[in-house]
């Protein structure tokens, strides 16, 4: 049996939960329309956006405010009740997935914007607003909310915070965990706290702020964010082009940094991807050409033209053809839309997609395609591979159908390969996606078994009662 | 007999991805996870799995709740039908008891073709029928609702547009069938409908141009807007300049038609014809559902208000003189609501505009109105 609730064992909360008022106990804290419970009403929220998982909700609670979401947890802490937050449910690692049961806090009616302030640089969100509906809203002052996942038109603040959300300007930009200032959470005790505030600059105590960044609602439950924002660049401009494979993709991508640039958008897929995203989005694109290597940066129009020409030239000298720059706004749209849209996109390859969040250092990105396609001749699996060239991140996607036993053993069997390649090059199991429930397993291969070992203290500090997303980071 | 399922061919391209959330109309008003497509689907996945029942009382609600808007396609990458899924669904739910009352007369309504041609006659609707048409001509398809609510449309159609063909003695498309739970027999009337009128069928009505499409294809269906943007291409009909209201050129805001946008994508085309005739307000919530929705607003009043008050600050503020619709759901829904009503701006079909835009040309050029 895993850790959970090291003071209350399973059998113990569960005959608490079926045999007292908990249901009636949720629905005073929140009103009687906000908590689910019957069998059906929760089905619902079994899974998220993983294939693979599930695991059945004892109740479905969605709280408005940071006290309601307090008095909840509080009650949990005492019974042993398991609490596994959720946004929108678009994890790609069974991070929301409530594995052991329980209650599933889902803060989707947590979606107020409550500032955005252009003379500090900042807003503070609430955390089911839309990584979108930020971004909207920061661009109507002028002001740039960097990190973009691909899922941002559904994808929560919350779930990017716990996450530490990547995306597509990495390489330039960073990630969440670089714009996050300030966060105020409710601990696995009930506590509130606020960690960090609006400033830059601000080491008063251990950074929790960064802690609880990329915590996977392991840690805490996040309520209120503060995030940083910067100018809106005047100017952004995407281009394409061509390859034979992601190899010299690959080699193109170490040749624009090696001219020394830092381009915002760097991003590759592979000929399976090129086809799927095509018959989606009618992009017309060159559906016969091995790999697409899109790229872009921002900035003043001068400068971006220049590092446009640069990278155009870059490409051409290791094999690039075909190359289009995207002169019109739709048409950059377009090309972003397509890069963002990949994955939902491959699953017209087959029903089931096992999908990976691997990182390696970017000299090695051509040797790692080139094995990733080793393997997948090995096992025979359909294996389509886009992801982040700038920044080493890469989502190679092995395409099967969960009905067929042999299949599915031969894609996992792959997918296990994978990760212990990326682990050889130094490098990551997960650049942006999470560790969750799916790839929990493989952490310890990665950073070692001491460190697993102070990650479970580390959560007992702030979860004493191990009901936070039981099952995942820390358990 | 076995029960019915829903076709997991259908249902097996969905990967849970969440994309749909951000479109659908009732989960931006409920934030719940039950009332998404995603949600939805998962349901379906979970009754053909046997674990909940047909009578189970959230798969009814959750199959008439959903508006059928169908926004959730256009933005679903891997491509899941989600009409098709839903047109199955509701044949599942509204069966025997379950099959409400309104339905139920709605349906029985629209089959009695012989009352749907007299109220049409007593409406002055406009016949034009020519001896030697056949399939090389245009027909006008006379909607139901359209008959009875809006007979002007088929007047200004007879009047500008003398070569199209309009039969009276038409029946139903079949589309409030499809949706409503008898996919069966909106199969039959559709193909029906296109055996009474052989070309190529004009309509007015964005529902039903996809309906139609989908049964008796693509080919066979020419909406109005496309109807009009192949006219003025081919120089058989200018607009030879913009409406002006005192002296300043009309502003006109348009609400899509949700079939013909997510189910024919069809909407670029009002779009160009509209910039013609004055100037063309393009708003965010031009796309979203206006809560009309077929027979929803009839069966769910409340829920068709409150998908329809999202819209209205958007349009208040755009200072609009029409708001234009492509269907006449959409535009009974329009001219209801109270806070237009007190407003300025006047609901129009793209029928009527263009005729007000064309019978001023003829007078002086650029007409002033009011």
């Amino acid at each position: 049996m895993r850790y959970i609730g090291r003071d209350i064992p399973r059998r113990v909360w569960k005959w608490w939960f079926n045999n007292h008022t908990v249901i009636d106990t949720l629905k005073r804290i929140v009103g009687a329309q906000y908590v689910l419970s019957s069998s059906d009403d929760v089905a619902v929220y079994k899974h998220d956006a993983t294939p693979l998982f599930s695991g059945t909700p004892d109740a479905v609670v969605l709280p408005r405010t940071t006290a309601e979401i307090q008095e909840i947890v509080k009650y949990a802490a005492a019974a042993g009740i398991p609490v596994v937050a959720r946004g929108s449910g678009s994890s790609l690692s069974a991070g929301t997935v409530p594995i052991h049961g329980g209650i599933v806090l889902s803060l989707t009616r947590m979606d107020q914007i409550k500032e955005i302030n252009p003379a500090e640089m900042l807003a503070v969100v609430e955390p089911g607003v839309t990584t979108a509906e930020l971004v909207t809203a920061a661009l109507k002052l002028g002001l740039l909310y960097p990190p973009d996942p691909g899922s941002k038109i559904i994808s929560t603040m919350g779930g990017n915070v716990a996450t530490s959300a990547g995306g597509l300007r990495g390489l330039k930009y960073g990630v969440t965990r670089n714009y996050v200032l300030g966060l105020e959470v409710v601990l696995g005790t009930g506590e509130v706290i606020r960690t960090g505030g609006r400033l830059w600059k601000d080491v008063a105590g251990y950074d929790l702020t960064r802690l609880l960044t990329g915590s996977e609602g392991t840690l805490g439950i996040i309520t209120e964010i503060t995030v940083a924002l910067v100018p809106n660049p005047a100017q952004s401009l995407n281009g394409i082009a061509y390859f034979a494979s992601l190899k010299e993709a690959s080699h193109a991508v170490n040749q624009i940094i090696a001219a020394g640039l830092l381009p915002a958008t760097l991003e590759f897929l592979d000929q399976k991807c090129i086809i799927a995203v095509d018959e989606y989005a009618n992009l017309n694109l060159d559906r016969t050409a091995g790999a697409l290597l899109l790229f872009g940066d921002d900035g003043d129009l001068d400068v971006v033209n220049k590092h446009m020409e640069l990278m155009e030239r870059a490409c051409l000298e290791t094999g690039g053809f075909g190359i289009e720059i995207a002169t019109e706004i739709t048409r950059s749209e377009q090309l972003l839309e397509a890069r963002r849209c990949s994955l939902p996109a491959l699953s017209r390859l087959a029903p089931t997609l096992l999908l990976e969040d691997v990182g390696v250092p970017r000299p090695y990105l051509a040797e790692m395609v080139a094995k990733i396609n080793l393997v997948a001749e090995k096992y025979q699996v359909i294996c389509a591979t886009f992801g982040h060239a700038g920044d080493g991140n890469l989502h190679p996607t092995i395409a099967f159908d969960e009905a067929d036993p042999d299949a599915k053993k031969r894609a996992l069997a792959a997918f296990d390969e994978i990760f212990s390649l990326a682990i050889s090059f130094g490098g990551s199991i997960s650049g942006e996606h999470g560790v969750g429930a799916a790839k929990l397993p493989w952490l310890k291969d990665q950073i070692g078994a001491e460190q697993v070992a102070l990650l479970k203290r580390i959560k007992f500090a702030f979860d004493p009662h191990g009901i936070l997303n039981p099952g995942k980071l820390g358990s | 007999m076995e029960a019915k399922k829903i076709s997991p061919q259908l249902l097996s391209p969905c990967i849970s991805c969440g994309y749909c959330l951000s479109a659908c109309p009732t989960y931006q008003i409920t934030k719940d996870e039950r009332s998404s497509p995603r949600g939805r689907i998962s349901l379906m996945k979970e009754f053909n799995s046997g674990s909940i029942e047909v009578t189970n009382e959230l798969f009814v609600e959750q199959s008439s709740f959903c508006l059928g808007c169908r926004a959730c396609e256009p933005v679903c990458p891997a491509g899941v039908q989600y009409g098709a899924l839903l047109e199955e669904w509701r044949e599942i739910t509204w069966t025997g008891k379950n099959l409400p009352l309104r339905i139920r007369g709605l349906r029985i309504a629209v089959t009695m073709t012989p009352i749907i041609r007299l109220l049409g006659r007593l409406r002055r609707v406009k016949r034009n029928t020519q001896k030697n048409a056949g399939q090389g001509s245009d027909f006008l398809m006379l909607g139901c609702v359209e008959r009875v609510l809006y007979p002007q449309l088929s007047r200004v159609i007879a009047k500008r547009f003398p070569s199209i063909v309009i039969n009276d003695d038409q029946g139903c498309c079949g589309a409030l069938h499809s949706h409503n739970g008898a996919p069966n027999k909106g199969h039959e009337m559709a193909l029906s409908l296109g055996q009474d009128l052989p070309g190529r069928i004009v309509t007015t009505a964005g529902g039903c141009a996809a309906h139609l499409s989908t049964e008796i294809g693509r080919e066979k269906v020419i909406e109005f807007s496309e109807f009009v943007l192949e006219k003025i291409l081919a120089g058989e009909l200018t607009i030879e300049s913009p409406i002006y209201i005192d002296g300043k050129i009309a502003r006109i805001g348009l609400q899509d038609s949700c079939h013909l946008r997510n189910g024919m994508a069809v909407f670029q085309e009002p779009r160009q014809i509209l910039a013609k005739l004055g100037t063309f307000i393009d708003m965010k919530s031009s796309k979203d559902c206006c809560g009309a929705a077929g027979t929803y607003a009839i069966m769910r009043p409340d829920d068709s208000t409150a998908v329809l008050s999202k819209k209205l600050v958007e349009i208040e503020a755009a200072d609009l003189d029409f708001l234009v619709t492509l269907n006449p759901g959409c535009q009974r829904q329009l001219e209801h609501a109270p806070d237009l009503r007190k407003s300025k701006v006047r609901v129009l079909h793209l029928v009527e505009l263009l005729e007000l835009s064309l019978s001023t040309q003829t007078l002086e050029g650029s007409r002033q109105i009011r």
